[in-house]
């Protein structure tokens, strides 16, 4: 063992730049001044705890004082009356099913433990899962347990049985058909469904009066009329990323669009490897995304920019004559990239967000055209939803008719209407008006408080149902468990009025599948269980379509764009934790730092450091928003990277009546969404305010001191170096503080990659983790102090101008060092290593006191500081994972590796006489760009060990000797030699 | 002025601090030993079940296998306790009258499970799991002891840590063969050579991997 003295010393990180590190900050703070390394107030005693919590410690002495004279009381063993044939005691059972975002569905296939679903994962099988799952997808778990769900079914205040709703509906019902349903109306969710297809035309057929509406928050009504003026009718836009070599993506976050975010991450991560063969994406954009954020180049242009530089880049490819004005960085860059794109024909992408108006769309098909991409890198198909798919005018036509008094029964199924819709149509009020206006919903929310009737939905993990995926798969949506809740599954209640709501989910499913498909009996039953165990119904792809222009590009170049606004513009976003409101109640996603701005449990008006700057404002500062219709009050937050006399506003936040999780979090940015669907609008006014806000922001709370981190290579460097060259120092055998242990010799020797070049930071990892490991939410204050408990940080590191930097996330979590420094300053053996080398976490032997988190250098451990769970409500307690502990108060845990994977993989291998195979961890089963690898390093066959021996494979902070397990692969830019 | 303690005050505050030093240490001496009798490990404790199940019965006089009743032993974490139904697979036939199985016909007939009392209890941080023990040669009467002689289970190993960890730390002679799992009556060979032979051949058989690791049971 070399003396302590001998050991390398660590750089001063200012003085000596290594190949590949690039000097990275995080926030707009550090650059300004440096950090202290705690965050403000995370020493001190949390001031609520005062005489409850000296009554809770009272009350716990007094039972010690006893312990000897009783014992616990015995726990009771029940077993089945009649065991189910596919379930034992402690059998993971998984049942494929699919939940729908947006109208489209994702596979999913969720495991169930004694009865009760526990976990989210992604169906392989699926081709908008491949396997993988959204940070929505596996929140859906907490929504099935939340205690704040509706319950019940109630007419003006008062509870209604299933069936007295039923007989009730039905009443309602024959009265609308007597004038053919003029005054009924229905508001639905954009929903793809076959089954709820086959429904809507029968009350058609049975109300042939009746309006039929679809409505989201967040519609894509430009994408669908940009269509409409290229090709003549409504197509649906699927890109191929995987055959995409350059890619132009203009305010489009395609990596988060919903119902095809995990498809379009995994092509695109499958082409990020350094070589011939990587792609190269370009942004143009005002607010960072998650797209913008992996960027090779990021133009930072305002939402009403995009159209001109659009223009230049056609005009530079012959199409239409608006070039940019010469000389300005904007027409170097059209240049430059209309280079790259033509000399990629048939291999490029235009992608465009539903930010944009119609005019850019149909600018994009043409250029897409023009480019031979048509059928190679975006296919065209009949859009999916067909007739269910949202309109932004549906709300204003509803409040119309219902103003005119033509509405006396209103049927509610799209999502919050009363809450997202613009406050000068007053929908709460107008709601408040209609007899009998009916809502369904899994949440008491702002709309229920204006409806008469309020009907609790079942959750889709307690209901049958069908749903259709982005390309057209049709899955079949089966419930896992019984309702825990009196609730009405949507299938059930819009049977309702056709008087079958009795008649149960599945038979209607059956029934309509039988139909539909034509078999005889005995076929349907066999094909029928296929589909279920599948979790798709094979062949129910929608085949693409040949999409010719209708017109000639000539006509969608010279279309008119959109006047130049006056004035500050106001851009809306969806919010990457919240969407559009929808998971406001769901904790785990409030907490979910935001992929970009890393903020939890909030929202801002994010704007550059320039426009603050001219606005007069500061971070944090409150500040008056007004636009023409509306005024909201909002904090500003410096985003670097944002465009200039913009601001953008997530929506989703400032609920009033949205539960207990979602109260008094962020602002109500739909306050200033005067027309319904407004993408931006401009003529803000800013005033600034005297309030100051402190958001909670993780980031920078587990700071690792600006030593070489995060490593980023521009593709001509990396093929310069030939390979590799440029890590050898950070890899390897340090001399080391501890004697290390040999772990060559078990089986089975756990380790983990991170490759950077395929993460986006999407942050599907951090949730399935904390459903996985029981990782409780600890809630704004105490993430503020930098309590926050999330095993898995992802680092968002930024680098270059503050004003327009590059941007690169890392996931950081228990690097599972083989000289692990948290293990020989732990008094009580309470972290240990296993004979495999994983660095284990002894939860009973812990006394907490955090010296081990003090020590170690990637600072992944985190302790429980407060019981953060004191009261769960007993429905909760079905939400933990059975093989996981939960922790107490005091108690420090990290990442484990999933070890109670490892183990329950081990006993089933060793009782079938085999070896582990297969074995996931929950972050890399939930991954959709596949950039966490997790496998046996003594398999020199395993993937995790080839991406050891990767070129691009480096240790995190090597030189201090802990030889981590987890490797980083240092992530590779493709950036464009003639912008360099 | 007279002094304001007195000398014998020295004797009262020598005696205080014996007590209450003495006495915490006493306090933390008894909560140890406590935790070493039979008492405080519940061991040969009978409880009351809800019916009463006699499994010497069983196991003696109708030679019903641990694994007919106790199906997921081989299988899972669980060994599994016996489903109504499972009673009246035999129960139907035989003794149906009897009143002492009341309780399962009632439990069959509401669809009520029956609550039975538990006996053998490892802490919610240890995750034991049956089926890998059974397969790697440790037989039922190892940890349950002589059940065909138990009127009412009771518990007769402490299934404490330093028990588990005994075997964990050398397993062969605890290893039977396959066919003798759920034997209650089988012993190793009295030759003390043999009996070495066949621990290391059964060690060898069912390539016990003896794992001490903390994550082994708990995670």
């Amino acid at each position: 063992m070399p003396s302590m003295k001998s050991l390398p010393v660590i750089q001063d990180p200012a003085t000596k730049a290594l190949p590949g590190h690039r000097p990275l900050w995080q926030s707009v703070e550090e650059v300004a001044r440096r950090r202290g390394e705690f965050a403000a107030g995370a020493a001190e005693a949390p001031p609520e705890l005062s005489r409850r919590s000296f009554l809770q410690i009272l009350g716990a002495s007094a039972a010690f004082a006893g312990l000897t004279a009783c014992q616990p009381p015995r726990d009771k063993i029940v077993p089945y009356v009649q065991e189910p044939k596919e379930d034992r005691p402690g059998k993971r059972l998984h049942y494929a099913t699919a939940l729908s975002f947006e109208g489209y569905a994702t596979g999913l296939v969720v495991a169930a433990a004694e009865g009760r679903p526990v976990k989210v994962e992604g169906n392989p099988a699926h081709p908008a899962s491949l396997g993988a799952s959204s940070a929505f997808d596996q929140a859906a778990l907490l929504d099935l347990y939340d205690p704040g769900r509706a319950k019940g079914l109630w007419r003006k205040g008062q509870a209604l049985g299933f069936r007295t709703f039923l007989s009730e509906v039905q009443k309602l019902s024959a009265a609308h058909e007597a004038d053919g349903g003029a005054r009924l109306s229905f508001l639905l969710a954009p929903d793809a469904s076959p089954l709820l297809a086959e429904f809507r035309r029968r009350l058609q057929l049975r109300f042939p009066r009746a309006t039929f509406r679809f409505w989201a928050p967040i519609a894509d009504d430009h994408a669908q009329e940009g269509a409409r003026l290229a090709f003549g009718r409504k197509l649906d836009l699927h890109a191929r990323l995987e055959r995409a070599r350059v890619i132009l993506a203009l305010d489009s976050d395609f990596l988060a669009t919903p119902g095809d975010s995990l498809r379009l991450t995994r092509e695109f991560a499958s082409r990020r490897q350094p070589g011939e063969e990587m792609s190269r994406l370009y942004v143009a954009e005002p607010a960072m995304t998650l797209t913008g954020a992996v960027a090779d180049h990021r133009f930072r242009v305002g939402p009403a920019e995009v159209s001109p530089f659009a223009s230049a880049v056609a005009a530079e490819l012959g199409l239409g004559k608006r070039s940019a004005p010469a000389g300005s960085p904007l027409a170097r860059a059209a240049k430059a990239v209309a280079a790259d794109l033509s000399r990629n024909r048939g291999r490029s992408l235009v992608l465009v967000g539903p930010r944009q108006p119609a005019s850019v769309h149909a600018l994009a098909h043409a250029l897409n055209s023009a480019l031979g991409n048509a059928g190679e890198t975006v296919v065209y198909t009949k859009p999916v939803l067909g007739d269910a798919a949202p309109s932004s005018a549906a709300i204003t036509d509803l409040a119309r008719d219902v103003e005119a008094g033509r509405v006396d029964t209103l049927v509610v199924t799209a999502w919050n209407p009363v809450y997202a819709a613009p406050a000068a149509t007053d929908l709460g009020a107008l709601l408040a008006r209609v007899p009998n206006a009916i809502y369904h919903s899994l949440r008491e929310d702002e709309t229920s408080k204006a409806c008469s009737w309020r009907v609790a939905a079942a959750h889709p993990f307690e209901s049958w149902g069908d749903a259709r995926g982005r390309d057209g798969t049709v899955s079949i949506v089966q419930p896992l468990i019984a309702p825990l809740y009196e609730s009405v599954s949507t299938v059930d209640f819009l049977a309702a009025f056709l008087d079958e709501g009795d008649k149960g989910g599945l038979r209607h499913l059956q029934e309509t599948w039988r139909a539909r498909t034509g078999l005889d009996p005995a076929t349907f039953d066999r094909e029928w269980q296929r589909w279920l165990r599948q979790g798709i119904v094979a062949g129910t792809a929608e085949s693409p379509v040949a999409a010719a222009l209708a017109v000639p590009p000539a006509e969608l170049t010279a279309l008119d764009p959109p006047a130049r606004p006056e004035g500050l513009e106001i851009a809306f976003a969806p919010d990457y934790s919240v969407w559009d409101g929808r998971f406001a109640n769901n904790a785990w996603l409030q907490e979910l730092p935001d992929p970009v701005t890393k903020v939890t449990w909030d929202n801002a008006a994010y704007l550059s450091a320039e426009t603050a700057r001219r606005l007069g404002v500061s971070e944090g500062q409150v500040v008056t928003l007004a636009v023409k219709g509306g005024s909201l009050s909002a904090p500003v937050k410096v985003m670097p990277g944002h465009a200039d006399d913009c601001v953008t506003l997530p929506l989703g936040y400032g609920r009033a009546d949205g539960g207990a999780v979602s109260k008094g979090v962020g602002v109500n940015a739909y306050r200033l969404r005067t027309t319904p669907g407004a993408w931006r609008v401009a003529g803000a006014a800013v005033t600034p305010g005297k309030g100051k806000h402190r958001f909670a922001v993780p980031q920078g709370h587990f700071a690792m001191e600006g030593r070489p981190l995060a490593l980023d290579f521009a593709s001509h460097e990396w093929a310069h170096g030939e390979g590799g060259g440029e890590l050898e120092h950070l890899r390897g055998t340090p001399p080391t503080a501890q004697v290390p242990v040999d772990y060559s010799k078990p089986d089975y020797k756990w380790g983990m990659a991170v490759d950077l070049s395929r993460c986006t930071g999407c942050s599907a990892c951090l949730v399935a983790c904390q459903e996985e490991n029981n990782i409780p939410v600890v809630g704004a204050e105490q993430v503020a102090k930098g309590r926050i408990m999330q095993w898995i940080r992802i680092d968002r590191y930024y680098s270059g101008p503050a004003a327009d930097p590059q941007t690169i996330s890392q996931p950081v979590m228990c690097q599972h060092c083989e000289t692990a420094p948290c293990e020989y300053v732990c008094p009580v053996n309470a972290t240990v290593h296993s004979d495999e080398g994983l660095n284990e976490m002894v939860y009973n032997r812990c006394v907490g006191t955090r010296y081990c988190s003090n020590n170690c250098p990637y600072k992944v451990r985190r302790f429980n500081f407060l019981n953060y769970r004191p009261e769960v409500a007993p429905v909760e307690t079905l939400l933990m994972n059975p093989d996981v502990t939960v922790r107490s108060r005091g108690v420090m845990e990290k990442c484990t590796y999933c070890v109670q994977r490892i183990e329950r993989a081990r006993i089933e291998a060793r009782v079938a006489g085999k070896k582990i195979e297969g074995l996931q961890s929950a972050c890399q089963q939930a991954c959709p760009a596949e950039a966490i690898v997790f496998g046996n390093l003594n398999d020199s066959g395993s993937k995790v060990a080839r991406l050891h021996d990767d070129a691009r494979r480096y240790d995190l902070l090597h030189e201090l000797g802990t030889r981590p397990r987890t490797a980083y692969l240092a992530r590779i830019r493709n950036p464009n030699p003639d912008l360099a | 002025m007279s002094a304001p303690f007195k000398p014998h005050w020295n004797l009262l505050a020598r005696l205080s601090i014996a007590v209450l030093g003495g006495g915490a240490g006493g306090a933390l001496l008894a909560l140890w030993g406590y935790w070493h009798t039979p008492y405080g490990q519940r061991l040969q404790e009978e409880v009351a079940q809800p019916v009463l199940f006699d499994h010497r019965h069983h196991v003696v006089d109708d030679l019903v296998d641990c694994r007919y009743c106790h199906f997921n032993v081989e299988r899972g974490a669980s060994a599994g306790i016996p489903s109504t139904q499972m009673c009246l697979n035999c129960h139907s036939q035989i003794w149906n009258k009897s009143p002492k199985l009341e309780p399962i016909r009632k439990s069959y007939f509401t669809g009520i499970p029956i609550e039975w009392v538990r006996v053998h209890q490892v802490p919610d941080f240890a995750y034991f799991n049956h089926s890998i023990h059974v397969k790697k040669g440790v037989g039922c009467v190892t940890c349950h002891g002589r059940v065909d002689e138990m009127p009412a289970v009771t518990k007769v190993a402490s299934l404490q840590m330093a028990w588990c960890l005994d075997c964990h730390r050398n397993p062969a002679p605890q290893l039977r063969p396959p066919e003798e799992i759920t034997s209650m009556t089988w012993a190793p060979p009295e030759d003390a050579a043999a009996r070495t032979a066949l621990a290391a051949e059964l060690m060898k058989k069912y390539d016990v991997h003896s794992r001490v690791s903390c994550t082994t049971c708990h995670r």
